[in-house]
């Protein structure tokens, strides 16, 4: 049984001669003051492009995926949320939690770096990262409040307009519903 | 006889003519006295005193037993604090219930918690019961209400907040990370 804790130590591995910084599973990674991250998170959501963000939001799937000793699916929410908020934490995006509105899965995103003002730049990280640990196509549209309501990346479009219309999250839990299998 | 009597005559009145002035000449020295002292004869038995508490200063155990009793003022200065003291209790009580406002504040939590405090008490009813005549109903009835109000509060996922839409009932309780994933992506514009 797995006991649902994640276990930091050595998570980086610092080599001073090489001048490289790698993460447990072997990726390189650059660490960037928030600043510099925010300017180029800005620059591509204004260029409708955040490709590399959710591809950073993948990687950070890995690293939880790596940590896992079964599919995520599987698991509790409560263990799948720790390993997830503990790699987002070591990444430096803030603290990470998961709420239920409903039938809907919110995920919430605390103290995270100021990137872009729709919140875009998370949005794609979180999107990224959620799908890998799943292994579907999940899309996290922002709610404001820096909550993240995970739906299908089909009506990914459709929320985010609602919330662009001056819809909060109890509004948009409320026009969505279950689609039942037929 | 004359000589004699005149003799005698003049030893008289040289008698009384010395007496009475000498008399007079001391009680006008003494009223002179004590006039020009203090004015009132208060003031002159006052400073006929002196003398005596020269004298009694001498026994100086004698000067300390009087003291305590004459000593009016350690006396006085006890009564002047009950005086204060009632009076400084009295304030207090209009100050009390204004500390009582913050507690009622800090009592309500616990107040929210009693129905989770539900358990303790039917048990303690419990063993009172056997000596009532109705020992089963009262207990059965708590007991139907707590899984009720328990178990929605118990299945929410990691202990974050859980806000109910318009049909919360409907879905299934979810265990796992799946199924939460299968139940979020499910979800359509009505």
């Amino acid at each position: 049984m797995h006991d649902g804790r994640f276990d930091p130590s050595g998570f980086y591995e610092f080599n001073l001669t090489g001048g490289m910084v790698r993460a447990r599973t072997g990726e390189r990674v650059v660490i960037l003051s928030e600043d510099v991250l925010s300017s180029l998170v800005a620059a591509a959501a204004r260029d409708g492009d955040l490709t590399p963000l959710r591809r950073l939001g993948e990687l950070l799937g890995e690293q939880v995926l790596g940590g896992l000793d079964r599919p995520a699916s599987v698991l509790s929410p409560e263990a799948v949320l720790g390993h997830a908020s503990a790699v987002t934490a070591l990444f430096g995006w803030g603290r990470l939690a998961f709420e239920r509105w409903g039938s809907a899965l919110v995920v919430a995103l605390r103290d995270k770096p100021e990137l872009d003002e729709d919140e875009l730049g998370a949005a794609a990280l979180l999107g990224g990262m959620f799908s890998e640990i799943s292994q579907r196509q999940v899309s996290c549209v922002p709610t404001g409040d820096s909550k993240f309501i995970m739906v299908d990346f089909e009506v990914a479009e459709t929320v985010w307009g609602w919330f662009k219309d001056g819809a909060d999250l109890p509004a948009i839990v409320g026009m969505l519903e279950t689609k039942r299998a037929s | 006889m004359s000589d004699r009597e005149d003799r005698l005559r003049s030893l008289l009145d040289k008698v009384r003519a010395k007496r009475p002035d000498e008399r007079a000449t001391r009680a006008a020295d003494a009223l002179e006295r004590i006039r020009t002292a203090s004015g009132t004869t208060a003031a002159a038995a006052v400073q006929s005193s002196p003398p005596l508490p020269v004298q009694s200063s001498r026994p100086v155990p004698v000067q300390s037993s009087r003291p305590p009793a004459s000593t009016v003022p350690p006396t006085r200065v006890p009564s002047a604090f009950p005086t204060e003291l009632p009076s400084s209790p009295l304030p207090e009580p209009p100050t009390s219930p204004a500390l009582d406002s913050p507690t009622r504040y800090s009592s309500q939590p616990p107040q929210v918690e009693r129905p989770l405090s539900i358990e303790p008490r039917a048990r303690s009813i419990r063993p009172s019961s056997p000596s009532g005549a109705h020992s089963g109903a009262p207990v059965a009835a708590p007991s139907s209400r707590r899984p009720e109000s328990i178990r929605p509060q118990s299945v929410s996922p990691s202990g974050q907040p859980v806000v109910y839409a318009t049909d919360p009932p409907e879905f299934p309780r979810a265990k796992t990370f799946g199924d939460l994933l299968d139940q979020t992506l499910s979800l359509r514009p009505r």
